[in-house]
């Protein structure tokens, strides 16, 4: 623990020999494109595959019509809301899968899509999410029984009496609309699939690029399991994964095709999305429409929150949020501060847009949360005329607090937010930029800081509150020693570039005393790792992380048994090392870990079991509250209107840290995942529903030109109940970086009299506000 | 996706001539770049065809065209052209709007030209079908001029080669001649998404 040790999966991937879906070919294998629909809400009034069927290599097109003769026309999301897998009389959104071609190749494949004919009656779509909730819109979900709105659910927690008393009678109250855009996760390796069933045994095995496949294996189940493929007939197989960020977490139409085509010619099928696709049709993130108030005293004491939200999640309910927590875990937007009196409520609707709201490199909309809470925080500073920072240490919950409960009922493990900010500022120069930038402004230049100090809310989850599909969000891991003391460890986990198979090996090694290096790591196989749910929001080290540590305490009691064996002394004369016992007082009377497990397999004691295994199923007594204080500069231009962000430092508190590396890497990837929907992107619909950016040429990603260099540190506050004390870094930096762009922008712009800007902040938009109030002609 | 653009030019003519041509549809459409009559329904309404190519994506959307005003009067006409793609991709709409003013002179001209495209077309030529419309418009006005000064023959091909480069040359003369002329009422997409 703690060393910076090389990650172990890095040696394929840097001589390219990672082993991704897309490297999959099977003897026979078929290969699948997609038909897509180019109207965003239209009745399809003919499918044509004749001049496709002519195309040489094309053997089928799959139709809703031929999938509806097996009842696998549609399935379920995690939200328990319905899907087309392809439909059968309407497409409900540009990009939708309309029908499937299978060819012996890929190109040939491909062809077939161009030459399927559909007919189309296009209808006029509902694109905007407040118009949708009109009395006179149109109502979309006309397949659900009863539906006469397209209203999905309402949520809501918190104190609204007390609230609604708090915000009339108040000294300072401030209110942003804010709009946090639809985003897609862009991962580098888009989706895909190779579904091999095999007549003879009734057995399927789904090799995918999934984040969690053990979920996926029981969905798969419930899907097919009418048709005969129960869930011990199926092998969800995730080899490496190029990205995943929440994106690899639903189940897309793609993949049950694919299955059902396999299941029906016997045959694998491939199917792997192209870079449009991908962008256009997967799951979205973000799209939350908040209305953010904060009450106040004069003298600048925070007293409580009050947040409206409206959540368009498109065609369907395709996100993968707990059950219990349709708004994720947005929640948390009470923040770092101390305070009592929270409201929040929160829509959802039905659009005419594709489906989804995943959590984009975020546990369960907790971006969002943090948006509204740093951006509002930044507005009540500017509307009482305080230092942002200032406003912060004197609201900031004190370390000795905790644990504390929030008013939106959570109970915040532990963490030291004046130290964090402290560092940060005193890392920046804090009181030198404010001189700097007052003696800019007199000059008429535009220089912001922007400072966010964010809580996030990690690791789910306990299983008294989290679930999907009533699976309970615990996580596992089975380690196995073999005789010669090296070892296997497996997991419900699977990683997609985090580094898994180098710190759950340095967690083992921690606690067992076998080097990291001789312990292998697997994951991703369901036919051999332990059930669990998978990696995303964080929740890798925190609960399967721990799990390896409870498993490898419980190998660590055998083998003290074993010593004590061994070494002819009771257990309680030994004494443990990391990598031996002991006997106290006699120090060279010792047992390697390694003799141990050597005896556990030649010479075990009699009445004790043989062998050196043990499994774990984590269920966490709470979440991990990872929290960070984050300062970035801007500097704008006011020729140009281009924004520069100058600096950046970043002070995250993670806990006990596991390989100080790897949450560097983790804390710059996710640092440019949040500058991207800061400054950078948004998908963009236009009241046609036609996306305008569906490639990558419009949709910009930000590469290493656009990232400033950052500059990152840590505090520790170990998490109180977690085995190892570490409370999970993934995704902290995408959640925390936002808002301190946006607010360093603002802080920039404000002396002309703007108080809130829409995340992405572009310069044409810069441009635009500032034209508006006159600063710029 | 929607567009909408305008031309206004003089022609040294006398109204009730530039009329017989603007109220004669077989005259009018063939000035259209990329489109033809494939069927005249009756005096007032045509089936047609328009061809597109943008890049990668070609597109041919037959259709409807439909003379839905023609006001003698107060000489405005307005005609309607509703395409679907003919592999499915996709939809256009257009509405142009005709209208003669006398002058001194001859005819004062205003043309108007609302198009709206839904599908593969627009999600990759968003940022150019105000320019690909402007082009259209400017291709037709050159035709309609061509037909009034007594030409049989003009030029109602769409060559998209052509165009692009047209385009890029006006954009980029845009960027170093100063301020542009605009005749267009451009309606931006809702944001611009380049740097």
């Amino acid at each position: 623990m703690g060393h910076s040790i090389k990650r172990k999966e890095d040696a394929r991937f840097i001589q390219g020999k990672g082993n991704y879906v897309d490297d999959i070919k099977l003897p026979g294998m078929l290969h699948m494109d997609i038909v897509r629909s180019p109207y965003a809400y239209a009745k399809i009034k003919s499918i044509n595959a004749e001049e496709a069927l002519k195309i040489p290599g094309v053997i089928a097109v799959v139709t809703g019509k031929d999938l509806e003769k097996y009842n696998l026309h549609w399935m379920p999301t995690l939200m328990s809301d319905t899907q087309m897998v392809l439909p059968t009389d309407t497409v409900m959104y540009q990009a939708q899968e309309v029908a499937a071609v299978i060819a012996t190749d890929r190109y040939a494949a491909r062809d077939g899509k161009e030459a399927v004919m559909v007919d189309y009656e296009p209808m006029k779509p509902v694109i905007d999410p407040f118009k949708a909730l009109d009395e006179d819109a149109p109502v979309l979900r006309t397949d659900k029984e009863g539906k006469t709105d397209n209203h999905i659910w309402n949520w809501s927690v918190g104190d609204k009496d007390a609230t609604d008393k708090l915000f009339n009678s108040a000294d300072v109250t401030v209110k942003e609309q804010m709009h946090i855009p639809r985003i897609h996760v862009a991962s580098i390796e888009t989706c895909g699939c190779v579904a091999d069933y095999n007549k003879v045994e009734n057995h399927l095995t789904m090799y995918m690029t999934t984040q969690a496949p053990h979920a996926i294996r029981t969905v798969i189940a419930l899907v097919a399991g009418h048709v005969g493929l129960t869930e011990e007939k199926v092998r969800v197989i995730s080899p490496d994964i190029g990205g995943g960020f929440g994106g690899k977490v639903p189940v897309y139409p793609g993949y049950v095709i694919a299955i059902a085509v396999s299941f029906l010619v016997g045959k694998p099928v491939k199917w792997i999305e192209d870079r449009s696709e991908n962008l256009q049709a997967d799951s979205f993130a973000r799209d939350y429409h908040i209305t953010a108030e904060m009450a106040a005293t004069k003298e600048g004491k925070i007293q409580g929150i009050r947040f409206k939200l409206l959540a368009d999640h498109g065609y369907t309910d395709a996100a993968a949020n707990p059950s219990k927590f349709p708004t994720g875990l947005f929640s948390i937007c009470t923040g770092s501060y101390d305070y009592g009196t929270a409201y929040l409520e929160a829509d959802a609707v039905y659009t005419n847009k594709p489906p989804g709201g995943v959590a984009y490199r975020c546990s369960f909309r907790v971006t969002e949360a943090v948006h509204a809470i740093e951006r509002i925080t930044d507005r009540l500073a500017l509307e009482i005329g305080k230092d942002p920072a200032q406003l912060r240490f004197e609201n900031f919950i004190k370390k000795e607090d905790f644990p504390w409960k929030s008013p939106t009922g959570w109970e915040y493990d532990s963490g030291d937010y004046h130290a964090g900010l402290e560092k940060a500022m005193n890392a920046i120069e804090y009181d030198a930029l404010r001189k700097e930038q007052e003696e800019k402004r007199a000059r008429g230049e535009m220089m912001g800081i922007g400072i966010s100090t964010f809580t996030e809310i990690v690791g789910a989850g306990p299983s008294k509150d989290f679930d999907i599909l009533g699976i309970k969000m615990f996580d596992s891991a089975e380690i196995r020693v073999h005789p010669t003391g090296k070892a296997i460890a497996r997991f419900g986990t699977k990683s997609q570039g985090q580094g898994h198979e180098t710190t759950y090996a340095q967690i083992i090694a921690e606690e067992l005393g076998i080097p990291a290096e001789h312990i292998q790591i697997e994951e991703g196989d369901t036919d051999t790792a332990p059930y669990g749910l998978g990696t995303y929001a964080s929740r890798s080290t925190p609960t399967a992380g721990a799990a390896a540590a409870v498993a490898a305490r419980k190998l660590r009691d055998k083998a003290r048994k074993i010593a004590a064996y061994l070494l002819e002394v009771s257990e309680e004369d030994l004494e443990w090392e990391p990598g031996k016992f002991f006997v106290k007082g006699a120090p060279e009377k010792t047992k390697t870990i390694q003799e141990i497990v050597f005896a556990a397999y030649t010479n075990h004691p009699q009445g004790m079991e043989a062998g050196f295994e043990a499994t774990h199923y984590y269920d966490p007594p709470n979440l991990t509250f990872p929290s960070g204080a984050y300062i970035c500069v801007v500097d704008i231009d006011k020729e140009t209107c281009e924004i520069k962000v100058r600096r950046f430092v970043a002070i995250d508190d993670c806990g006990n840290i596991i390989n100080p590396m790897i949450v560097q890497g983790q804390v710059h990837g996710g640092l440019t995942q949040g500058i991207a929907p800061a400054m950078y992107e948004e998908l963009i619909y236009d009241e046609d529903g036609n996306i305008l950016n569906g490639t990558l040429m419009d949709y910009l990603v930000p590469t290493a030109v656009e990232s400033p260099s950052w500059e990152t540190g840590h505090t520790i506050t170990p998490s109180p109940h977690h085995p190892i004390g570490a409370k999970g870094v993934g995704e902290s930096p995408t959640v925390g970086a936002p808002p301190a762009i946006a607010n360093a922008i603002v802080d920039a712009l404000s002396p002309y009299g703007i108080t809130h800007m829409d995340i992405p902040i572009t310069p044409y938009k810069v441009w635009k506000v500032l034209k508006e109030k006159g600063v710029v002609e | 996706m929607r567009t909408t653009i305008k031309k206004d030019f003089s022609v040294e003519e006398p109204i009730e001539k530039v009329w017989d041509y603007l109220a004669n549809p077989t005259k009018i459409v063939t000035c259209v770049p990329g489109a033809s009559i494939t069927e005249e329904i009756d005096d007032r309404n045509f089936k047609g065809e328009v061809s597109m190519k943008f890049g990668p994506v070609k597109a041919k959307y037959s259709g409807e065209i439909t003379i839905q005003e023609l006001d003698v009067e107060a000489k405005n006409m307005v005609m309607k052209g509703r395409g679907l793609d003919s592999k499915g991709k996709g939809s256009a709409d257009m509405i142009m709007n005709g209208n003669l003013k006398p002058t001194e002179k001859g005819t004062d001209v205003s043309f108007s030209m609302e198009v709206s495209i839904i599908g593969m077309l627009a999600q990759f030529g968003s940022r150019l079908i105000n320019d690909v419309s402007d082009q259209l418009l400017n291709q037709f006005v050159t035709n309609f001029k061509a037909k009034l000064a007594g030409s049989d023959e003009v030029d109602n091909s769409i060559n998209a080669g052509a165009m692009v480069g047209t385009i890029v040359k006006n954009k980029i003369g845009g960027l170093f001649g100063g301020k542009k002329e605009k005749e267009q009422e451009e309606q931006k997409p809702k944001e611009e998404t380049s740097k």
